[in-house]
């Protein structure tokens, strides 16, 4: 009951502080709302981070530019073509060899003509992130530029693999082209009910050609999907790295009492300090659910985070992060003899934990041992949790896992603080 | 033991690490009596005040605060005290009657009984038209008074004061004086803490002076004046009612040769700042 008492009076006392509601409540949606944008959660064509790639066109064919073309149409890519024309203006290559980008591709004078010179891509490796995003939007961009010329490549290449004699070979490649070209003259002729020659992507249908049947298992089939997971991602990572922060800063109102001296009338009146840390405890576990609530909320308002896929399994989990979050906040509170002590410190760690347990980016993105190492933090199971349901579509028996994990996790660090705060008590 | 003392102590002491705190204080207050704890900066009153109200556990001695153990009997004692600390234990962002509203709930007090415990505390601390604002807005004799307030909402048999009165003006101060006295009247025993000695000879029965965490001297005014380690002028003061007594009593000394003088008495400078600008408080509360 007094216990209680407590609590309402700290929800009083924090939803008239417009500091700490602009810290506890304003600034996570702040902050959600610029790492959304920054990974690119609105919109389409901001779907992805962008990375440059200087391009030089030599051959100025339609060929190279349906390549320009194919290239400017990857997310990822932002194309910098160099001006040829102008004799300032430095080449691709040495924009790379002096660090403006990671790569550079030059289209060569007769690209499309029948001796079709190849391509020269130059990198820079040291940024080999960059470079993987560029190989990966690269080959898609040729396989629907230069389809045709490359299915027929890859079938004289083919033929190379039946070991044939030398007439054998000769006549094969007769064969090819000439069948080929029949295949042209026909689709030419029949083309499709819209009257246009489409060009002929590769890319689209090369799964079935290798025998793969292709199937998105996850995002509901949505052509946006990735942008999907990112928004999610970021959302939920914010939502449990503030979560920390907001939930320490209500454990720390400890140490306000303590310091303005209505602990000590707070002891006195309430009997056993047990209460006090009871209230606290409902104080900072309430704050923590109406953080996520309004997070998730604006979430699903601005970047479509589909927040009703699960909601008894997002209510739990989240009242299961926010317990384990105030057991982490009031532990750290009564660890610390002072409120800067508790900030600095429990900033260090907090970062720490954001950083090892996904909250930045994706732990799939990470090294097997730095998963693990991710794993001893709340973060890492309340992120596993959260996206669980959002991207995986889980429901509560789904993620029973991570909310035993959680409510482990604020048991033991609510009964560490109580221990502490008892022998505290004891000896003030 | 007396069973009807408020607070009996023999050889209370409070080590912290190598310091003593307190050592080897004796101290008997009778229910319904005021005792003034006095002693320069260290010399032991908050601790002893702390280890009387059970916020602090003794090293070592036998203490009794109301028939009761502090450390044992902690939540049946806490029921039956008052505390007002140095410092203004209140929630600025509450307003005064949410704090009385609050601790009252804490105490165990409840519905009509809650209410009327709040509206006493509030014309107690000559609040009630201040009520509603928030503490943060109020002026520091409003809050030393409140502060007084809640440690009184749960009517307590026994009340420690810890310095109440530091930096307010003359009429809060006076509200407080006011308060105590009612107290006294009303049979609530108290050990009140201050660096002014005024405001100890006035309120108090008895009084304490501690250094070093040791007991120097306790008992009454008188008794203390008479200490003999008290080093005296020999002068006596005669008082007399009216002019016309200390006429004759003068005439008297010359007639026998006796040295002597008259002097008027003299107000005091707080009784002259109070009869110059009244005696009601002066920050918008009620008086």
């Amino acid at each position: 009951m007094s216990a209680w008492t407590l609590t309402r009076k700290d929800l009083a006392i924090y939803f008239r502080d417009p500091v700490g509601l602009a810290l506890g409540l304003a600034l996570p949606v702040a902050l959600a709302t610029v790492f959304g944008f920054a990974m690119g959660a609105v919109g389409g064509e901001e779907a992805a981070p962008r990375v440059r790639l200087y391009v030089e066109d030599h051959d100025r064919s339609p060929a190279s530019e349906a390549l320009l073309q194919a290239l400017s149409e990857q997310e990822v890519l932002r194309i910098r073509t160099i001006d040829l024309d102008d004799d300032e203006e430095r080449s691709a290559r040495d924009r790379v060899a002096g660090g403006d980008g990671p790569a550079a591709l030059v289209i060569p004078a007769g690209f499309a003509g029948a001796e079709g010179r190849a391509l020269a891509f130059y990198r820079d490796p040291a940024k080999a992130v960059e470079l993987q995003l560029i190989t990966a939007s690269l080959v898609p961009a040729l396989f629907q530029a230069r389809g045709e010329e490359l299915a027929l490549r890859a079938m004289q290449r083919g033929l190379d693999g039946f070991a044939l004699s030398e007439v054998g070979k000769e006549r094969a490649g007769q064969v090819l082209e000439e069948t080929w070209s029949r295949i042209s003259a026909l689709r030419q002729e029949h083309a499709a009910a819209d009257g246009e020659a489409h060009a002929f992507d590769l890319g689209s249908f090369l799964p079935s050609v290798l025998g793969l049947e292709v199937e998105d298992v996850v995002g509901d089939g949505k052509a946006d999907a990735n942008r999907m997971g990112a928004q999610s991602h970021s959302v939920s990572g914010i939502a449990v790295m503030m979560l920390l922060f907001g939930l320490v800063a209500c454990g720390g109102t400890l140490l306000e009492e303590e310091a303005q001296g209505t602990l000590d009338r707070l002891r006195l009146s309430m009997g056993g300090s047990g209460s006090i840390l009871a209230g606290k405890f409902l104080f900072a576990w309430m704050i923590g659910l109406v953080q996520l609530a309004l997070l998730f909320a604006y979430g699903a308002w601005l970047f479509d985070v589909p927040i009703f896929r699960s909601p008894l399994a997002l209510t739990v989990l989240s009242a299961s992060v926010s317990a384990a979050a105030t057991g982490f906040g009031i532990l750290f509170a009564v660890l610390c003899r002072s409120r800067s002590q508790l900030e600095g410190l429990s900033t260090l760690v907090i970062l720490t934990m954001s950083a090892l347990g996904g909250s930045w980016w994706p732990l799939s993105m990470a090294p097997d041992w730095y998963q693990f190492l991710g794993h001893f933090t709340l973060t890492a199971w309340a992120m596993d949790g959260f996206q669980g349901i959002f991207w995986y579509g889980k429901d509560l028996t789904g993620i029973l896992t991570e909310i035993g994990v959680l409510l482990a996790i604020a048991v033991l660090t609510s009964s560490a603080a109580a221990w502490v705060w008892s022998r505290r008590q004891g000896r003030a | 033991m007396n069973e009807t003392a408020a607070v009996f102590a023999r050889g209370l002491t409070r080590s912290f690490g190598e310091r003593r705190a307190v050592h080897g204080l004796d101290l008997d207050l009778p229910l319904g009596q005021c005792l003034g704890l006095l002693g320069p900066n260290g010399a032991g009153k908050s601790t002893t005040v702390r280890m009387l109200s059970s916020l602090l556990s003794p090293s070592s001695g036998e203490v009794r605060v109301l028939g009761l153990d502090p450390v044992a009997d902690r939540d049946r004692l806490r029921r039956r005290i008052g505390v007002v600390p140095q410092e203004l234990a209140l929630y600025e962002h509450l307003t005064g009657r949410e704090n009385l509203a609050f601790f009252g709930r804490l105490s165990g007090l409840g519905g009509g009984e809650l209410r009327a415990a709040v509206d006493r505390g509030l014309q107690l601390a000559g609040l009630t038209d201040r009520a509603g604002e928030r503490v943060k807005k109020y002026s520091g004799g409003m809050k030393r008074r409140l502060n007084v307030a809640v440690a009184l909402l749960h009517r307590p048999q026994l009340v420690f004061l810890d310095e109440p009165t530091v930096g307010i003006d003359p009429q809060s101060r006076n509200r407080i004086f006011e308060v105590v006295e009612e107290l006294r009247r009303e049979g609530t025993a108290m050990i009140y803490t201050s660096h002014q000695l005024g405001e100890v000879e006035r309120l108090c029965d008895r009084i304490l002076i501690l250094d070093r965490g040791t007991p120097v001297a306790v008992g009454t005014l008188e008794e203390l004046e008479y200490h003999p380690d008290v080093p005296r002028s020999g002068g006596l003061t005669l008082r007399f009612e009216g002019d016309e007594g200390a006429r004759r009593a003068l005439a008297l000394c010359e007639r026998e040769g006796l040295a002597c003088k008259v002097e008027a008495e003299r107000p005091g400078l707080e009784e002259v700042f109070l009869a110059l600008t009244g005696r009601e408080l002066r920050d918008g509360g009620d008086a």
